[in-house]
């Protein structure tokens, strides 16, 4: 199916928490809505799976926020409502997920996670052209929440998907555009690391906070550094992973130190080549943004901007340790 | 004082030799209230769900009738069912009045807003995460009603008590429209009110008797699936 168009997305009709002309979901395009508590995320997911505001729209499947297991067993739960085939997908994603083992159990002797999990299978083994996820992430712990990560991000591959986070992490990982929510409206959207590095006002940048984003393919890794291939060239990177696969690297802005000679020493690894886009004021610091093929933000201090004497087209070197940055994995083998 | 004693004990004589005509009082109770309830249930749930999901227009005015028809008085639903069915009335062509089958019709009336009620009461109280999920899934009508009856199972077998303990301890209404003639439409409550009014309260008191172990068989059972299925969630 070609692009999802979803319009008028106004909740309640007289004073509305929510007012979007239109929302239009590229093909295959994982797009994030990204915003603060009760910036009217969650209700502009429910008018688009049309749980409230009237329009029932085919074609979506939809995770709330808070999943409801129903009485009965695990499985009979992960299978409610999927045809035959969707069935077979779901116990597929249930062992993904890591509940395989508890399916035989009841729904209500499940953990919040557990139970987060299952109704994740479910959602992700529809066939509907656009999938609708709440927070997918937020009721897992820690440990669970990268794996879990993963396999929703190999499971949305190609797919058309909007995916509702507060949490910036989670949303790079996840997406690959991202539309800022604020005060019901979208401020800005574009690409996850076009709006992570360089959001258009200070409202926005307040919102996303200022980091990096570079997608990448892991090549070889010894369990804690990782080798992954971007734009021709190799970074190195914190990450667990080993063999080829697609990841998404995340850095903060504060982790990026900016040069004007390229680096002879080797402490750290990572060095990338850019030319300055745009200058900003944040706060006390200055945020460089650097046109490296994407847009990679760097803050530093007023003193080493001058010192370094910066201007906008001033070509730079960047450099980020290694263990400042972290790799994500994003499913699928490269 | 003594009369209540020989009243005890007419009722162990009238319950020992008085087998045949008890028998088919208690068989057409137990018939013309089991069919109602059935009746009034099978209708009654399914309009429940509707109600307690809600999302409609007209929503607010059938539930103020279903919440009427819980309280309505029945002899007066009697009293409309008899003038329906009088010879004179608009079905009075079918000539089923002072039949089992009008008791039965009489007593739908009564069962259908007590099963529609405790189950909308039930669904009502569904968390909102429930209902939210409910939307989400977009099951089809029948799919979606088997999946909130056995969330509210325990809401559904109290409608069914409810609705069973309405019309086999009715009697104002059967008594209009089924005339309580003997071996065709006595049941056992207007069996009581025929002994009580001759002062034959021996064997109105095993009537009674008969009528609460009835009721406390039902309800039993009832309560018994309720818990089960408790235990099993």
């Amino acid at each position: 199916m070609p692009e999802r168009r979803f319009e008028d997305l106004r909740w309640p009709a007289d004073r509305p928490v929510v007012d979007i002309d239109e929302l239009v979901v590229e093909e295959g395009e994982r797009l994030v809505l990204f915003g603060p508590n009760g910036s009217g995320k969650t209700t502009a997911l429910r008018l688009m799976a049309g749980t409230i505001g009237g329009d029932r729209p085919d074609g979506v499947a939809y995770l709330p926020q808070r999943p409801y297991l129903f009485r009965g067993t695990a499985r009979s739960n992960l299978e409610l409502g999927l045809d035959d085939g969707e069935r077979g997908r779901a116990s597929q994603l249930a062992t993904e997920f890591g509940v395989s083992d508890r399916l035989d159990g009841t729904a209500r002797s499940l953990s919040g996670g557990e139970r987060m999990r299952i109704a994740l299978a479910r959602t992700l083994a529809s066939d509907a052209g656009v999938v609708l996820l709440d927070e997918p992430l937020a009721p897992l712990d820690h440990r669970d929440r990268e794996q879990t990560a993963t396999t929703i991000a190999a499971a949305l591959h190609g797919r058309s998907a909007v995916i509702v986070s507060h949490d910036r992490s989670s949303a790079a990982i996840l997406g690959d555009s991202l539309a800022v929510l604020v005060d019901g409206r979208i401020r800005q959207r574009g690409p996850i690391a076009e709006v992570l590095a360089t959001p258009i006002d200070d409202v926005v940048a307040e919102v996303v906070g200022i980091s990096n984003v570079l997608s990448g393919v892991a090549i070889s890794g010894d369990g804690a550094l990782v080798e992954v291939e971007w734009q021709g060239r190799t970074i190195v990177a914190a990450g667990s992973q080993t063999s080829r696969e697609r990841v998404k690297v995340l850095f903060g802005g504060e982790a990026v130190a900016v040069h004007r000679e390229r680096l002879d020493g080797a402490s750290p690894r990572n060095v990338i080549e850019g030319t300055i886009s745009d200058i900003r004021t944040v706060g006390r610091l200055l945020e460089v943004i650097v046109d490296c093929g994407v847009p990679v933000a760097a803050l530093i201090t007023p003193g080493s901007f001058e010192t370094l004497d910066l201007h906008q087209g001033s070509q730079v070197f960047l450099s980020v340790k290694a263990v400042a940055m972290t790799a994500v994995s994003v499913g699928g083998a490269q | 004082m003594d009369f209540i004693f020989d009243a005890f004990g007419e009722a162990a004589d009238f319950l020992r030799e008085s087998s045949g005509e008890l028998g088919a009082v208690v068989g057409l109770t137990l018939l013309v209230a089991g069919i109602a309830t059935v009746v009034a249930v099978t209708l009654g749930v399914p309009l429940g769900i509707t109600l307690g999901l809600g999302r409609f227009r007209g929503r607010q005015l059938l539930l103020t009738f279903v919440n009427v028809g819980m309280g309505i008085p029945p002899v007066l639903v009697g009293l409309i069912v008899l003038m329906i069915l009088w010879s004179d009335g608009p079905l009075g062509s079918l000539d089923i009045l002072f039949t089992p089958i009008a008791m039965v019709i009489v007593q739908i009336f009564l069962a259908l807003p007590i099963a529609a009620g405790v189950t909308a009461g039930a669904v009502s109280s569904l968390s909102r995460d429930a209902v939210e999920q409910l939307a989400a899934l977009r099951l089809g009508t029948v799919r979606q009603g088997i999946v909130v009856v056995k969330e509210v199972w325990p809401g559904v077998t109290a409608a069914v008590a409810a609705s069973f303990g309405r019309v086999v301890s009715e009697v104002g209404a059967v008594l209009i429209v089924g005339g309580n003639i003997k071996g065709e439409t006595r049941v056992l409550t207007t069996a009581i009110v025929q002994e009580t009014r001759q002062a034959r309260f021996g064997a109105a008191l095993a009537l009674g008797l008969v009528l609460l172990i009835i009721a406390f068989i039902v309800t039993g059972t009832l309560t018994w699936l309720q818990s089960r299925e408790r235990a099993d969630a």
